[in-house]
């Protein structure tokens, strides 16, 4: 894949850094991501996220198409703990699950 | 095929299996429990159990969580396994050769786990892809047997969803 070339970015100003420490860090959430992968069958998947996240029929199929589809799909979102335990709940049911801090 | 699953009027499901589809699934646990325990390099085991982080450098969190969670989900696996073997060891006698395995509601889940990981973990041995196509199995492939297994667990699973779904 390419892309158009993006604008130089801004001088940064000169700012003193804060010494933070993880706690204060956590604004920026930390993403699930489901990947796509040959095996999970397309109904699984849906029936998955219905159950472990209590998201509607609609919006698990929606999810599940966007992980088909595309390759991956954020499926939940929090502070590195909650993040953490979801990750580990989708590796209990044989999904493909990571987890990043969202940029 | 001959599996299929009924669901009871209490909402608990009736799996009825000829006896080869049962010796299959009596075998999975004992697969399935030699991949938890294998090697960790083994690329079933690392699909069953992947990592957390991606990120590199993210490397001492992952070996925490792996700490933290690794424990419990191969507990969590184990007694999956072990509801599997105890039903269908308690399946009952019906006609013609056949045999029905009792499944409560709470069971289910543990039904679809095991299915799944058995899928996932045939389907890494035999490279199975987005292209795969399993529908014109040839005898003298020397992995016709794990691919038929294979081909058959995902009907199993895909039916299991439904019903659940439905």
């Amino acid at each position: 894949m390419s892309a158009p070339a993006a604008p130089a970015p801004p001088a940064p100003l000169q700012v003193e850094e804060p010494d933070l420490d993880e706690s204060l860090v956590t604004d920026r959430p930390w993403l699930v991501i489901v990947w796509n992968d040959p095996v999970n069958l397309m109904s699984y998947v849906v029936y998955v996220f219905q159950k472990l996240f209590g998201y509607s029929r609609e919006k698990a199929t929606r999810l599940m198409l966007e992980v088909h589809h595309d390759g991956k799909a954020v499926v939940s979102d929090g502070n590195r703990e909650k993040a953490e335990a979801d990750v580990a709940r989708l590796h209990a049911h044989g999904l493909w699950a990571t987890m990043e801090h969202s940029s | 095929m001959t599996a299929r699953f009924t669901r009871r009027d209490d909402g608990t499901l009736d799996l009825t299996l000829d006896q080869a589809e049962a010796d299959l699934i009596r075998a999975l646990p004992d697969q399935l429990l030699a991949v938890y325990q294998g090697d960790r390099d083994d690329p079933a085991r690392q699909r069953l159990f992947p990592r957390a982080y991606l990120d590199p450098t993210e490397e001492e969190a992952e070996n925490q969580w792996e700490d933290l969670v690794h424990p419990d989900l191969l507990t969590d696996r184990v007694a999956a396994l072990d509801t599997l073997r105890d039903a269908i060891d308690q399946a009952e006698p019906a006609r013609r050769g056949l045999v029905v395995v009792h499944i409560d509601a709470d069971q289910a889940d543990r039904w679809l786990s095991v299915l799944n990981d058995a899928r996932l973990a045939l389907g890494t041995r035999i490279g199975v892809t987005e292209d795969t196509d399993l529908s014109q199995l040839d005898s003298r492939d020397p992995d016709a047997a794990p691919k038929a297994a294979y081909a058959w667990l995902t009907y199993l699973q895909g039916e299991l969803v439904e019903t659940l779904l439905g």
